[in-house]
């Protein structure tokens, strides 16, 4: 890979460019095999068989990554653009929270739903208008307004958690939409696959379409790889990168109400944390935080991995504190995988 | 100092009193806070009330102290609240097995070490920018809480249970050595060590050119790998001695408690009006920092504000702060 970047020519460093793409997916995908595999020599025995296997379990894991998902997404174009968005987690707790509010208030479903998104429009423009429009550091200004939205949240809620008191609301995450089309329904995986995954599989589709197939798509890319050429290249690189915000803001919200919709309730704290869990999975993925680099799909193998992780240490029940180890293997999974994206970037620095 | 803030310098400490409050409109706007609470709030202005300022600045100054030169040479340390904890149980579980001073002492190593771990781990994957440091810290702040975690099994340790003497302890929650507490004289000393460091040594130097300009400082050989294990030690080392401070206070030990003082941390230094992108700073400003911050919740307490608005004027302040400070580097370099 070293060795590719040090021969000029544009060609030569287009291929260096897909072997450290390939080298970004490879290392998440070698490391969900390598999961998979554990938890496959585990079920061996019979100490440690267990259900990771099972169906339903590949239902759960699908369901918990989902929400994280759609955040991802959002997070993603907005980090290939150069930028970083920390609010996504107290965006999505406030949206869900406002969702539910708006909705034991008598106000209508898919009116408290716009009236969430447009919420996360705007907070998404706010963050676009300081980070971009006046060029201040986004990661601790997006830091600041996830502060300032969980507060809200909290003083909306006095930080307890709301249940939503309209029968329903529930079936938008939760109903297993298949599971009544007749020849569908009876497929053995599809059947019991909720609403939500469908949505998590809309939004994927959409950001990798957008990200591959629109020359906003190309755009947030050489924004990302060098802003200043791209100024050149008749970009316009502010109203560009101001729209990873608000599309970032957008789906930190539809994630929100989601989240809202799969549990019924709304919590003003349930976003701590999911920032940086989210940005840390996308660029475990393979996306660069440096920007110019990344994608749709390395983001959702990075988030699966996460997630296949702490189902697989949950699943093996080593002992009696196996939440903590879970933890601490999330922790160490995250710092190397970012150890060894910014050490690739020190060779190719060091190449060049 | 170099060029870039020289200009800033030149503007802003012989400039008027309108410069002044330009450039800090945080440090008016807390000031005046605080002159409008002591008018219309009388519990503002008595002595126990000024006792639980100090008492509240207590843990977060050493917290703070140790971000300073770490946020001076444009980076960032997410896992202070992970060290915290971690030393928490660590020391208060050790004093029955090897006594009390050595306990703070383990305590201290353990924070010392975690701050090595960090600077070798950014040091050896070669990360330069203060995102990359952000996210490894973050990766590490979930070890430690994890190592916390399944050292004391979640269980709170308390310090209280103790069979031997915990006399350390209670002189450091409320001990004198003649007019000013132990903690106080704690922060004091630390504070003066880091101002020498800062202004009177060349690794001083260092944190502040490595700040300003990575490449420019390691052409002129500036030695930026010392640095960052400097930087990164007495982060961690400060964030033991906050523990230590913090166990003594609450006569406890949690293995998750060490989790607001990050955030609370980077903003009393932010407050301070060290910036963020590196280069410019100061541990007298850090100080200051500490003691408005305390002194914003301590106001916004007694005019009765509930604690998420508090949480809320928090991160308005923090993106006012760095806004601003954005404005101004924009409107020096012209």
């Amino acid at each position: 890979m070293s060795a590719n970047t040090g021969i000029a020519g544009s060609a030569n460093s287009r291929v260096a460019g897909t072997a450290t793409r390939l080298a970004g997916l490879q290392r998440a995908f070698i490391a969900i095999v390598v999961v998979v595999l554990v938890m496959a020599v585990a079920n061996l025995f019979p100490e440690t068989s267990n259900n990771f296997f099972s169906e339903a379990n590949f239902i759960n894991v699908l369901t918990s990554a989902s929400i994280f998902l759609i955040l991802a997404m959002g997070e993603t174009v907005v980090l290939i653009a150069g930028g970083v968005d920390l609010s996504i987690g107290g965006m999505m707790a406030l949206s869900g929270v406002v969702t539910i509010l708006l909705l034991n208030a008598g106000v209508p479903i898919p009116i408290a739903i716009v009236i969430a998104l447009i919420l996360g429009l705007a907070v998404g423009s706010i963050n676009a208008f300081i980070s971009v429009y006046q060029r201040a550091e986004p990661f601790i200004i997006t830091i600041g307004m996830g502060i300032v939205l969980t507060g809200a949240g909290q003083q909306l809620t006095n930080a307890r958690p709301v249940s939503s008191q309209v029968p329903g609301f529930a079936d938008l995450a939760n109903l297993k939409i298949l599971g009544s089309v007749p020849v569908l329904g009876s497929v053995p995986v599809l059947g019991s696959v909720p609403v939500l995954v469908f949505v998590m599989l809309a939004v994927l589709a959409t950001i990798y379409f957008v990200l591959r197939n629109t020359s906003f798509g190309r755009n947030v890319y050489a924004i990302g790889g060098d802003p200043e050429v791209a100024k050149y290249s008749g970009i316009n690189v502010r109203r560009t990168k101001a729209a990873t915000y608000l599309i970032c803001g957008l789906l930190a919200a539809l994630g929100g109400v989601m989240l809202a919709s799969q549990l019924n309730s709304a919590s003003s704290i349930a976003g701590e944390d999911t920032a940086l869990y989210v940005v840390c999975a996308v660029v475990v993925g393979g996306t660069s935080v440096a920007g110019g680099v990344g994608g749709a799909i390395k983001s959702t193998i990075g988030l699966l991995l996460l997630g296949l992780l702490t189902n697989g240490f949950n699943m093996l029940k080593i002992d009696s504190y196996v939440s903590y180890l879970s933890t601490l293997f999330l922790g160490l999974v995250i710092v190397s995988i970012l150890w060894l994206d910014s050490y690739g970037r020190k060779r190719r620095r060091e190449t060049v | 100092m170099s060029a870039a803030t020289a200009p800033v310098e030149g503007r802003s400490i012989p400039g008027t009193i309108g410069n002044f409050l330009r450039d800090n409109p945080i440090y008016v706007a807390i000031v005046g806070l605080v002159v409008v609470t002591s008018i219309v709030e009388p519990r503002f202005l008595t002595p126990s009330n000024f006792n639980n300022i100090i008492l509240s600045a207590g843990v977060l100054i050493f917290a703070a102290l140790g971000m300073t030169f770490v946020i001076m040479a444009g980076f960032l340390d997410l896992s202070i609240g992970g060290i915290i904890s971690l030393v928490a149980v660590v020391t208060v579980t050790m004093i029955d097995q090897v006594g009390q001073g050595p306990a703070i002492l383990i305590g201290l190593t353990v924070g010392l070490i975690c701050g090595l771990i960090n600077s070798g781990l950014i040091l050896s994957s070669g990360a330069l920018t203060q995102a990359e440091s952000l996210f490894i810290t973050f990766g590490m702040s979930l070890v430690y809480g994890a190592v916390a975690l399944m050292y004391v099994q979640g269980a709170t340790q308390f310090l209280t249970y103790s069979e031997t003497d915990i006399s350390i302890f209670n002189a450091i929650n409320s001990g004198k050595i003649g007019p000013i507490s132990v903690f106080t004289a704690m922060a004091i000393v630390a504070t003066v060590i880091l101002l020498i460091i800062e202004r009177r040594t060349y690794m001083g130097r260092a944190v502040v050119l490595t700040g300003g300009n990575k490449t420019a400082a390691r052409l002129a050989g500036v030695p930026i790998s010392r640095t960052i294990v400097m930087i990164y030690a007495i982060s961690g080392l400060l964030s033991a001695v906050g523990a230590v401070v913090l166990v003594s206070r609450v006569t406890l030990a949690d293995p998750t408690m060490g989790t607001p003082y990050m955030t609370q941390a980077i903003l009393a230094v932010v407050i301070g009006g060290t910036a963020l992108t590196g280069g410019r700073g100061s541990v007298l400003w850090t100080v200051i920092g500490v003691f408005l911050l305390v002194l914003l919740n301590n106001c916004l307490n007694l005019l009765g504000v509930s604690s998420y608005v508090q949480f809320m004027v928090w991160g308005v302040i923090l993106i006012i702060v760095i806004w601003l400070d954005t404005v101004k580097q924009a409107r020096v370099r012209g």
